[in-house]
């Protein structure tokens, strides 16, 4: 996905270079447009390193739930206070991050 | 004009031929249904969870993200992580029970290991009560901003 961005980025560059062969009054518009769409590849670019790096993250949970499903393990609730920490620290740090 | 813009048209669109070819979405595991017990479950979703909230402020922090977008993240943050507090409340009071009932003694008469049944679940009940106090008042919380 990031691949396919990089390149639209590339492309939206070089096209941007083409920009003084447009007729003077179309030249702003052109300009606009680039910059949107360039806003759009850079906010699609960091969605997409987020979603790379979930899928990553998802499949690794997966395999342990696996390994507990085959062993037949039975969670321990110091086990379970362990993974809602996790959430405690992603939460607070998430509400930082909201308010700055 | 018309031509160029026909001509710059052509061209991104050639250009981003092989782009979209060679285009691999993320493939997203769902580690719920690995599970096979409703711990097992109950754990996945609470990973799952974490996971994606780290995600999640990587995001907000990102200036590039727009405003609109943050705010939809907070407000289903606000109303997620106390959904996921109950869950590990619930789980935790649930595994103590039955950790409870399988010390009774298998050799004690059936009254005996009744009462003994009903006083986990009294104590482990209680217990949760308390302690859900914490994310329901949250939720009331949340309920009177948007009403």
């Amino acid at each position: 996905m990031q691949t396919l961005i990089v390149q639209l980025q590339l492309l939206l560059a070089a096209l941007g270079a083409l920009l003084p062969l447009v007729p003077e009054k179309s030249r702003a518009r052109i300009g606009e447009l680039f910059d949107l769409a360039g806003q759009v590849l850079r906010v699609g670019d960091a969605a997409a390193r987020q979603a790379d790096d979930l899928a990553v993250k998802l499949a690794t949970i997966r395999a342990d739930v696996e390994r507990m499903a085959l062993d037949g393990q039975t969670l321990t609730p110091d086990r379970i206070d362990e993974a809602f920490e996790r959430v405690r620290v992603a939460s607070t740090a998430f509400r930082k991050a909201a308010e700055a | 004009m018309r031509n160029l813009l026909r001509t710059i048209a052509l061209s991104v669109a050639l250009c981003a031929v092989p782009a979209c070819a060679s285009l691999e979405a993320p493939r997203f595991e769902n580690p719920v249904e690995a599970g096979k017990t409703a711990d097992q479950k109950a754990y996945a979703l609470l990973a799952s969870y974490a996971a994606v909230l780290e995600e999640a402020t990587d995001l907000v922090r990102d200036p590039n993200v727009p405003v609109t977008v943050k705010r939809a993240l907070v407000t289903a943050e606000s109303a997620a992580t106390p959904a996921a507090e109950t869950l590990r409340i619930a789980l935790v009071a649930y595994l103590r029970a039955r950790a409870d009932y399988e010390a009774i003694g298998p050799d004690r008469p059936p009254h005996e290991r009744t009462v003994a049944a009903f006083a986990i679940a009294v104590v482990r009940l209680d217990e949760a009560f308390t302690a859900a106090r914490g994310p329901l008042d949250q939720f009331a919380a949340l309920a009177a901003r948007k009403s």
